[in-house]
Parts: C-alpha cells; sequence; structure tokens
C-alpha cells in the first residue's frame, strides 16, 4: 500500500473538526471528497468515530470525583509513609551490622588475650572473688578496650529494641 | 552564662514529628484542589472512558483503567502543572496515561505482545452494544489491531494531531502518519463491506 496524500486533507480535517461538514462545505471540495478516495476514508471513518464517540460518551458510568480525590489521598499519604519508613530500616539494619562487627570483634579480642571462661570462673569461686567491687579491675585485665565495646553493644540493642517495639506498635 | 550562647532547647522528636507522634506523615500538597479536579474529571472522564472502552473492547475493563489512569494522574507530581499549561495539556497527560495502562494490560502473559491481542476479544462484547454507531463499528474495530484501534480513535474520534498522538501513544512522530493511513484504509474498506449504502461516497 502507498501513501498517496490528498492537498485537500487538511481542510476536510478542519471541516469536520469543527462540525462544518457537509454545510460549510464549498461544493467543489465536495465533489472532490466524492471522488478522492483518502478524502472519502477520511470523511466515512471520521464521521463514524465522532458518532461512536458521542454514543459511547452517553454510556460511561463515572463515578463520583470526590471518591477518586479521597483515594488518591490515601494512596499518596501511603507512598509517604514508605518514604519515611524507608531511612528507618536502613538504619535498622547498619545498627545491626555494627551490633555484629562488635560481637566478632569483641570475641576476637577476649580469643586473642588468652581469655578462658574456665579461669574466670575459676578466681570466682575464691572467697576475694565473692567482693563485687574486683569484678571490674578483673574485666578490665582481660578484655582491655572490649568493656567499652560491651557497653556500647548493650546500648546499641536497647536503641534496636526501641525502634522494634516502636515498629511494632506503629504496625498495630 | 552568654545569652548568645543559648540555644533554644529543641525536642530530638521534632526532628521527625509525624512519626514520633503515631501520626502517618502528610502528603506533600496536592498540585490541584479537589475543586479543580472536579471539574477537569467531569470534562475528560466520559472521552476517557469511551476511548479505553472502544479500544479495549471491554466497559468493565474501561471502568477499572479510568479509575487508575486518574488516580494516578492525581498521584503524579505533574497535574497542576499540566493544568497551567492549559487543559488540553492534563487531557493529553491522562490519555498518555490510560494508553500506558492499556498496553501494561495487553503486555500481561495472557497476550505476548500487543499485537498479538486476539481481535474476537472487540467481537465478545459487540452483542451488548445497543447503539447504532457502535453496532456498525464494533464488527470492524473488531478485526483491527489494537495499536490502529488506538490511532484511530484518537486521530478520528479525540481530535489529536500526529504530533499528539506520538506523545500519547509513545510512537515516533514519523510513522503516526504512514499507521494512520494504513489504519484509515482498512477500517474504511470495512466499514463499507459492512454498510455499503452508508459507505458510498
Amino acid at each position: 500500500m502507498t501513501l498517496s496524500p490528498c492537498s485537500h486533507e487538511k481542510e476536510v480535517t478542519a471541516l469536520l473538526t469543527r462540525g462544518g461538514w457537509p454545510e460549510a462545505c464549498a461544493p467543489e471540495l465536495r465533489a472532490h471528497v466524492s471522488s478522492c478516495r483518502a478524502c472519502g476514508d477520511l470523511v466515512l471513518v471520521t464521521e463514524t468515530f465522532q458518532r461512536a464517540r458521542a454514543d459511547a460518551a452517553n454510556a460511561a458510568s463515572v463515578i463520583s470525583p470526590g471518591a477518586l480525590w479521597w483515594r488518591a489521598q490515601l494512596r499518596r499519604r501511603n507512598a509517604a509513609v514508605q518514604r519515611v519508613s524507608k531511612p528507618l530500616l536502613g538504619a535498622q539494619i547498619f545498627a545491626l551490622f555494627t551490633c555484629l562487627l562488635i560481637a566478632i570483634a569483641y570475641i576476637v579480642s577476649l580469643v586473642r588475650s588468652g581469655f578462658s571462661w574456665t579461669n574466670w570462673l575459676g578466681e570466682l569461686s575464691q572467697p576475694r572473688s565473692l567482693h563485687l567491687d574486683i569484678f571490674w579491675p578483673s574485666l578490665l585485665f582481660y578484655s582491655g578496650w572490649s568493656l567499652v565495646a560491651l557497653i556500647s553493644m548493650i546500648a546499641t540493642l536497647v536503641l534496636l529494641g526501641g525502634v522494634a517495639l516502636y515498629l511494632a506498635s506503629e504496625k498495630r | 552564662m552568654d545569652p548568645k550562647k543559648k540555644r533554644p532547647s529543641m525536642p530530638w522528636e521534632s526532628a521527625i514529628p509525624s512519626v514520633f507522634a503515631g501520626v502517618a506523615p502528610q502528603a506533600a500538597e496536592p498540585p490541584m484542589d479537589s475543586d479543580a479536579f472536579a471539574g477537569f474529571y467531569e470534562r475528560s472522564a466520559r472521552s476517557l472512558w469511551a476511548y479505553l472502552a472502544r479500544v479495549s473492547g471491554d466497559p468493565a475493563l474501561a471502568d477499572d483503567l479510568m479509575q487508575e489512569s486518574y488516580l494516578r494522574y492525581l498521584c503524579s507530581s505533574r497535574p497542576g502543572l499540566h493544568l497551567a499549561e492549559g487543559e488540553v495539556a492534563g487531557r493529553r497527560y491522562l490519555f498518555r496515561i490510560a494508553s500506558n495502562l492499556l498496553r501494561d494490560h495487553w503486555r500481561r502473559p495472557r497476550s505476548a505482545s500487543i499485537e498479538e491481542v486476539p481481535e474476537e476479544f472487540m467481537a465478545a462484547s459487540a452483542s451488548s452494544v445497543q447503539a447504532d454507531s457502535q453496532a456498525m463499528l464494533n464488527p470492524a474495530m473488531a478485526l483491527m489491531r489494537p495499536r490502529e484501534r488506538q490511532l484511530l480513535w484518537l486521530a478520528h474520534a479525540e481530535g489529536y494531531s500526529h504530533k499528539e498522538i506520538a506523545e500519547i501513544t509513545g510512537l515516533a512522530n514519523t510513522s503516526i502518519r504512514l499507521l494512520l493511513f494504513r489504519a484509515r484504509r482498512k477500517i474504511a474498506c470495512l466499514l463499507r463491506e459492512q454498510n455499503p449504502k452508508g459507505g458510498e461516497r
């Protein structure tokens, strides 16, 4: 099929779009349309589609715009909540990784310094171990900086627990 | 204590107040108000439904897609911008959303490609159609490819230019003319075959 545009096509289209066909059409143009296949197709198709559009528009079942507006607001709000939740989830994952790293570093440092649970428990069983004030020096002796790490780990766990509790209550 | 150095105390919760107050954060203000939307909806809903129903051949699907189109239109960051450009631009954007939804629907596993949608899909719903124009157009539309139905409707029912159709459908501006010409010739032949008296010129 070859593309053979007609020079009158724009003119006919304009008449059809404005609703001036065939009343406002010059007799010469009308004669041309009756003899030109491209223009004849254009008129036939456009008139058929315009009638179909009018019929279909009358048959349309249109719901209230208020309901759509409300649903859109709800969807926007949910999207906003999801946007806010994303950084929280990121923070949780970061805290979890930090916690794990600290725990691993702590265990490695204990193993390297020759810490033995049996020795430590043995010392506890001695009469002097019953005094609570000797716990801190002994812990510091065995683990060095690890006490600080232990405290940070507990703090992180407390923080995570708080966030988890908040999220759980928010979901409910 | 130096009063200049004294900083106003701000509770840390105020950094993200809505979350810690147990209230969902407010969505950004919509770029158009409900009255403007209601007016726009009243003027555009019927033509959008007609487009969706006639191109898909399924009025129930047209209902669903129309609602989804408006929801996406409202949730996009551009509705106000489009309306500021003029209602024609807003309407064009809406038709673009609807066309994308139609394309997504056709691309679902049921049919692998937009060109492989069964033509009988249109004919199936023809029995429920009452109007004369629909009775005349539906059999012909059923024999057209979905893309052709889309182009014909946008050009001849909605009166969009080739450039606007390219924008709505995502096709190249240069190919619209040829595709539309072929589709028009094809449907004109079908209409004349169905209704020889009406098709005579």
